[in-house]
């Protein structure tokens, strides 16, 4: 049975599978997801963690664009949610793991870890107790290596906001250290275990989760190819593809990318998003066409932004030197070609 | 002036120096009067006196310090605490100012801000500074105050501010007159002026008229995300200058103008190319750097 329905134009993609359903007594007659038979997309992330880590609040900020503040009264999930991203990713948010919900027995079905477009997100509270984190996350790993020895194992050491650079780096220093210890002993793949310091009172968690989908993306080589050949073209020093709605870059090219300047490029998107929302009384009702927007933002410092939008949901954003920037006509141009090729393989 | 803890000094750190709405958290109480003097659209000097609102200082302005504190005023600004236990405290203290401003500075514009309006429900906001406006009004016929609710947390602080400064800048009609003959050559649809360091509306005007009041209100939110935004730049080394943004419907600018104001203008006629524009605001520079001198 064929995975991908391609060519389909709508934002999120489930691909028809035969994963299995549920383990009996998971799931009440409430539970919608898994009653369906666990029909999960095919490119996933799975957010997992110990109750009250805090990814029902990563997600909230991230997709539904709730304020961090907000997220602290937020009740422990009850069932599977699904957050959809443009290119047909889908992020899953588990219920929290322990011992007295249902929740153990559908992390530890095997299926929802296979697939070569899965990945998986440990979401740690690094305010609380580590050690049962980690015991929970060794068992996960089991259970997902078993079926798939390459899946990504994406750590997120969340609530870092408030700790110093020198506790923050211990912290992540010492959880790699006790994950790779464990993973020797039970002779588990280490290759694929990434660590990431996150908290939602900054873009940390954008960062995470675009470092997180990058290789989820469909044909992100093709997508990198693309974008280098446009950044060497035009003289620029970087370009990220974002989408729109959640600020998470799906491709950049090949350059390094340094988070500080990931982190200055999605504020620039908020803050040009809150001023076009302002004009947005010149904008006719009639037009149901989206409004796609070429904003240019100039700085006194090294660098100045070009943000050109190539639907409502998906913009590049250009960062170069000032002369290169305001030669606006070949950047909009050479902007446009990309727009054709992006469009041959997302849906946009 | 105000209580202990009203927001006075929160206030004046976030409009008139870059501080952010979080930055205020570590502001302590204010010792005694704290002087500051700011430079408002470059020739006007704004010397303002945050007054500590702690009681052994209260004491004093309202004694001792009576003539030096409430003599030669222009503005009072009076800060009224929604978080407050003791309204009654408030008010008395408000009576008490306007007691000794009546007695040396009787020319003086009061206005009253209905501080950390954020901690009332969204639809209690208009009914909460209603009533504070007409208790208000019914303790100062003399000096008939301007009441507005305000918060750190939005732009209604930026329009309260822009409303009281407004109405300090000297030629104001003047200014306007020529930003409404500048609207009207660039066939722009609408142009609001900002001041350079707050980033304060001072002027707007549309082509043919309209509700100034909701064209204002409105540019008052671009006030904040600018500020915020700028605040931002300058924390990552790369401070910021101007936005240009086009699209089907319009194209915007917000660039510097002249030494002390930044300029936001709307084109929504698809056949002015934005260069047009962009050389338009370049050439009234001139014109408008020597108005101001």
């Amino acid at each position: 049975m064929n995975a991908y329905a391609g060519g389909r134009q709508s934002m999120g993609m489930y691909g028809p599978d035969n994963m299995g359903v549920g383990l009996p007594g998971e799931g009440e007659a409430g539970d919608i997801e898994q009653a369906k038979g666990d029909e999960l997309a095919e490119r996933r992330v799975l957010f997992m963690g110990l109750p009250r880590s805090g990814k029902t609040s990563i997600l909230r900020v991230i997709f539904d664009g709730e304020q961090a503040y907000d997220t602290m009264s937020l009740m422990p999930t009850q069932q599977r949610t699904e957050h959809r991203l443009v290119a047909g990713i889908s992020v899953y948010d588990f219920p929290g793991i322990d011992d007295f919900s249902d929740t153990q027995y559908s992390v530890l079905n095997p299926e929802i870890y296979a697939g070569e477009h899965t990945s998986l997100v440990f979401v740690i509270d690094s305010q609380s107790d580590i050690q049962s984190s980690l015991t929970t996350l060794f068992t996960v790993m089991r259970t997902a290596q078993s079926v798939n020895a390459q899946l990504p194992i994406n750590v997120f050491i969340n609530k870092v906001d408030g700790l110093s650079e020198e506790l923050k780096q211990d912290i992540q220093h010492d959880i790699q250290q006790r994950i790779l210890k464990n993973m020797g002993y039970e002779n588990l793949n280490v290759t694929q275990v990434h660590v990431f310091l996150t908290t939602i009172f900054d873009q940390s968690i954008r960062e995470a989760l675009s470092r997180v989908v990058r290789y989820l993306v469909p044909k992100y080589s093709s997508l990198e190819t693309i974008l280098n050949s446009f950044c060497s073209k035009s003289s620029l020093d970087k370009v990220f593809l974002f989408d729109v709605m959640t600020k998470v870059y799906l491709a950049t090219d090949s350059s390094p990318t340094y988070p500080p300047q990931y982190i200055f490029a999605c504020q620039t998107i908020e803050s040009m998003e809150e001023v076009t929302m302002m004009c947005s009384g010149f904008v006719p009702t009639s037009d149901d066409d989206a409004v796609l927007q070429r904003i240019n933002v100039g700085l006194d410092g090294n660098d100045e932004f070009f943000i050109y939008q190539i639907s409502p949901y998906l913009l590049l954003l250009c960062i170069g030197s000032p002369e290169i920037i305001r030669q606006t006509s070949l950047l909009e141009f050479n902007s446009s070609k990309v727009t054709k090729a992006i469009r041959q393989i997302l849906p946009c | 002036m105000g209580k202990s803890g009203a927001g006075k000094t929160s206030m004046r750190s976030l409009i008139f120096s870059n501080y952010t709405a979080n930055d205020t958290r570590r502001l302590g109480a204010t010792i005694d009067v704290e002087h500051s003097t700011v430079q408002f659209m470059g020739d006007l000097n704004l010397n303002i006196w945050d007054c500590g609102g702690q009681h052994k200082y209260l004491d004093n302005y309202l004694n001792e310090q009576k003539e030096n504190i409430f003599g030669n005023v222009e503005v009072l600004i009076y800060v009224f605490d929604l978080e407050t236990t003791n309204r009654e405290s408030e008010y008395k203290l408000y009576d008490e100012c306007l007691h000794n401003l009546e007695a040396y500075s009787r020319d003086a514009k009061v206005y009253c801000l209905v501080h950390k309006i954020d901690k009332v429900a969204e639809d209690q906001k208009e009914a909460t500074v209603e009533s504070y406006r007409r208790a208000l009004a019914k303790r100062s016929e003399l000096f008939q105050p301007g009441v507005y609710g305000t918060s750190i947390w939005d732009h209604t602080l930026y329009r309260a501010w822009s409303q009281i400064v407004y109405t300090l800048v000297p030629n104001m009609a003047v200014i306007k007159q020529h930003l409404m003959n500048f609207c009207r050559l660039t066939d722009a649809a609408e142009v609001v002026l900002f001041e350079r360091a707050t980033f304060l509306v001072v002027c707007c005007t549309a082509a043919g008229g309209g509700d100034e009041d909701a064209i204002t209100s409105k540019y008052m939110g671009v006030s904040q995300v600018i500020k915020m935004y700028r605040n931002m730049c300058l924390q990552c080394q790369s401070p910021f200058r101007d936005i240009q943004v086009r699209n089907k419907h319009y194209t915007l600018f917000i660039e510097p103008f002249t030494k002390s104001t930044y300029i936001l203008v709307i084109t929504v006629d698809p056949e002015i190319e934005p260069a047009v524009t962009k050389a338009n605001i370049d050439a009234a520079k001139n014109h408008f750097i020597k108005l101001a001198d």
